[in-house]
């Protein structure tokens, strides 16, 4: 085989060293640095990833790059795997539409941004070159497929030179991939191991990973749900229960009772539940979250077969206020501010005639809450308050970051979905 | 009249239209996630498929019937009443004397007859919740009125998503805990491939008779050895609103995992099916620590690396690597004498030669941190000169990161 005059034999010492110094400064990525195969490669510019949790190395790029940028770019590759940026490519590309070449390329930038921004320092240095939310003008500590909105290649960004991470970082396969039957690959169940054992790695030992890694951890299994549809299904199993909504019942006969003779069955009866919304309106409740409150309202009310006058809304802050019938969102006066106590517009919800069969609340949880179980089902949509870790830990042991006040959480009764979690993500 | 004969053919030719149209032909192709259906039936135990309308539910069952030799029973649940499932109650002659009887629905009669077969029950989310009620009998019980379904006859559930169901269909926690949770997707692929004229037949699993024995010893000793090491792991009932109604863990869910475990074993099914079966058992979390146990399992005995550490075959991945040498430097501190140490360092060197060094690095030091005083060292470990310098280097390049200087 004839080579080109740039023939650099690969410094594998020298690349092995900075992957033992990224594994001796990052210990929780150890496993995930070691699963990674590594293949030398001339096409690559520098250091690629593919889906298959293969690294392509180019021995040029290993020969001019220092051992302490050398590990800061296999914690930067390895990091593109461990957080799926090539399926988030996908599904992006696929949900906005998004084609060709320049299309990836800005995935890749937009996931450089996302890992760039808090994978370095601590031991490890920013390679030259690399891209963070600064240098496109950006803020720091989003995700990928927010920063992927709010830039365009143009001349600034030309002028980065190190930016092409692979099939690993955006899901476009290059030219120099093995592909999937290319030997040494992981399966799917093989990654989803390593990144268990990442993920088990950081939550195990609380206070060696950044945010960002911990963050990672909790919801890499475990991604937020979108909560509407949580949101949705809670309020339809509370109206859909025994007692409540359509269901048999031996009120009435069945029709089918005249082909056998003798014997009773029951029938289907619906008789449509009542909903009582108990809306938040004190000053710590946004504007735009008491909006987005009032759209939920109308979606329950069609969500219980489209009968407005069946869904009432309690506006409540330190007292309730007067009950309103639904009829178009737009006619309710949110009136308050100040102080809440949630305890006053349950009060009036249970005193409404017929009662109602659920309550939904909606409320950023810090409020007192009635002290004994409602006589009817009770669903509570929370608006997320930070620091949001410790109101997740607040059943597990970790707390020491909830410095700030944290207030009381919704009773064990109460089917809580906490709104507005999994919508920034876009992971689901 | 001419146009008096033309339904017919009109007909004709629409017969002949519709024949091309089904005219299509099968590729042998895996499906994991049929392999893990036909595992779970074969285990009878309940499976719940979980899946959106239209994605081929039925089409798999049918498949599935076929290659088990089940006649295939489909029960839509939601145009039933709950007295099709628990029996329409019929006054006899004498009801005080006789009691009155719940007639079962000519479906069960039949399969019970038949004394074995695949009842699917289709569309339970969209039942009403009496009807769910009623059902969920038929599955945990066996029973439908008064007649009691054989052994012979196993039973599949299907489920829309809580997403796309009209009526929240949620299983309460102990519901949950009594199915095997089977996630179904369709395949992006297989669809296109499908339409444009060659569906996939899958191959599915066979049990191997003669490894029954190892098969049931492996699952054991793969529950068993995660469940002594983490007691919290055993019964974790699931919290927050996201993971209601799915799979979590508790001494029934391992039991039917380590069934499980055993029947994919026996089959000699791939990992990826194993993993959807004991994740739609015990949930995610805990199925992922059982799936690293029986990675870890699967690493070369250290006595039988230490043992011929000349032809010992060290694993490929990196992490696992680093793993099987640890194991062996922790057999060396736990029965140390030289004999045993000097082949450790020879497994070091081999692993050396054939794989990257930086693996080597820690099992090395703590390899060298045993040594007795009277131990001669080796003369491989001349051959190791490589790690040290590597080991330096990373040093070196902390110092200079911590010295500020960028490491050039």
């Amino acid at each position: 085989m004839i080579h080109g005059r740039d023939e650099i034999a690969l410094d594998r010492d020298k690349l092995f060293s900075a992957r033992l110094h990224a594994a001796r400064c990052r210990p929780y990525l150890a496993t995930a640095l070691f699963a990674l195969h590594v293949v030398e490669s001339r096409r690559v510019p520098t250091m690629a990833v593919d889906r298959h949790w293969r690294c392509y190395v180019s021995p040029v790029f290993v020969a001019r790059t220092p051992v302490a940028e050398l590990a800061g770019v296999w914690v930067h590759e390895v990091s593109h795997l461990l957080r799926d940026h090539h399926g988030r490519s996908d599904r992006v590309a696929r949900e906005r539409g998004l084609t060709g070449p320049g299309e990836r390329l800005r995935m890749n930038i937009a996931a450089d941004c996302e890992i760039n921004d808090d994978v370095y320092g601590d031991g490890l240095v920013r390679p030259a070159g690399a891209v963070v939310p600064e240098t496109l003008l950006l803020n720091d500590g989003e995700l990928m497929e927010d920063y992927l909105r709010q830039f365009r290649l143009g001349p600034r960004i030309q002028e980065l030179a190190w930016l092409d991470c692979g099939s690993g970082a955006d899901g476009l396969e290059r030219e120099w991939d093995l592909g999937p039957d290319g030997a040494h690959g992981l399966s799917a169940r093989e990654r989803d191991a390593v990144r268990f054992r990442v993920a088990q790695g950081i939550t195990g030992r609380p206070g060696d990973a950044p945010d960002g890694w911990r963050r990672w951890a909790e919801e890499v299994f475990h991604p937020p749900q979108p909560w509407r549809e949580l949101l949705g299904a809670a309020v339809r199993s509370a109206v859909s229960g025994p007692g409540v909504g359509e269901d048999y019942t031996y009120g009435r006969l069945s029709r089918r009772s005249a082909s056998v003779p003798g014997a009773v069955l029951p029938s289907l009866r619906r008789r449509p539940p009542h909903v009582c919304v108990v809306i938040d309106t004190s000053g710590s409740v946004s504007d735009a979250e008491l909006g987005s409150a009032l759209l939920e309202v109308a979606a329950i009310s069609r969500a219980v077969g489209g009968r407005r006058d069946l869904v009432s809304v309690v506006p409540c802050d330190a007292a309730a206020g007067g009950v309103h019938r639904v009829c178009g969102a737009e006619g309710i006066a949110l009136v308050g501010g100040g102080g809440t106590d949630l305890r006053a517009g349950f009060d009036r919800a249970l005193r409404m005639r017929p009662r109602p069969d659920v309550v939904v609340a909606l409320t950023d949880g810090q409020t007192p809450w009635p002290g004994s179980r409602p006589p009817c089902r009770t669903v509570v949509g929370l608006f997320p308050r930070f620091p949001r870790s410790s109101r997740r830990a607040a059943g597990g042991s970790r707390d020491e970051d909830g410095a700030e006040y944290v207030p009381d959480t919704p009773p064990a009764w109460a089917r809580v979905v906490e709104l507005g979690a999994g919508t920034a993500g876009g992971r689901t | 009249m001419p146009t008096h004969a033309l339904p017919a053919t009109q007909l004709d030719v629409a017969a002949d239209l519709l024949a091309l149209l089904r005219d299509t032909t099968t590729e042998p192709r895996p499906d994991p996630q049929l392999e893990a259906l036909t595992l779970a039936v074969a285990a009878d135990l309940p499976v719940l498929l979980w899946g959106e309308p239209g994605i081929g539910k039925t089409a798999s069952l049918t498949q599935l019937a076929a290659a088990l030799d089940l006649p295939l029973t489909t029960v839509i649940a939601s145009v039933h009443e709950p007295s099709d499932f628990s029996g329409l109650p019929v006054v006899g002659d004498d009801p005080a004397e006789q009691g009155v009887p719940m007639a079962p629905p000519d479906w069960a009669v039949r399969l019970v007859k038949a004394g074995r077969g695949l009842l699917f029950l289709d569309e339970l989310s969209t039942a009403p919740p009496a009807v769910q009620a009623a059902l969920l009998r038929v599955v945990l019980e066996r029973r439908i009125g008064a007649l009691r379904l054989p052994a012979g006859v196993r039973i599949v559930a299907a489920a829309n998503p809580r997403s796309s169901a009209a009526d929240g269909w949620e299983l309460s926690a102990p519901l949950a805990n009594r199915f095997v949770h089977l996630q179904w997707a369709h395949d992006h692929e297989v669809v296109v491939r499908g339409l444009a004229g060659t569906w996939p037949r899958a191959t599915l699993p066979r049990l191997d008779p003669e490894q029954l024995p190892q098969a049931v010893e492996f699952a054991r000793r793969a529950v068993g050895g995660l469940l002594s090491g983490r007691p919290g792991l055993v019964h974790r009932l699931p919290s927050g609103e996201a993971r209601r109604g799915g799979p979590w863990p508790s001494p029934r869910s391992w039991e039917m995992t380590q069934c499980l475990v055993a029947f994919a074993t026996a089959a000699g099914a791939s990992r990826d099916v194993l993993s959807l079966l004991v994740r739609g058992t015990v949930g995610d979390g805990p199925g992922l620590e059982l799936l690293a146990c029986v990675d870890r399992m699967e690493l070369p005995d250290p006595e039988v690396l230490l043992a011929d550490p000349a032809g010992a075959e060290l694993p490929e991945r990196g992490d696992l690597r680093q793993a099987a040498l640890d194991g062996v430097v922790e057999a060396v501190r736990a029965r140390p004498d030289k004999e045993r140490w000097d082949a450790a360092w020879a497994l070091l060197v081999r692993a050396l030669e054939t794989g990257a060094p930086d693996l080597v690095v820690v099992p090395a030091s703590t390899l060298a941190s045993l040594r007795a005083a009277d131990w001669d060292v080796p003369a491989s470990i001349e051959r190791l000169a490589g790690v040290v310098s590597l080991s330096r280097r990373a040093d070196r390049a902390a110092a200079t990161v911590k010295a500020g200087v960028g490491g050039r």
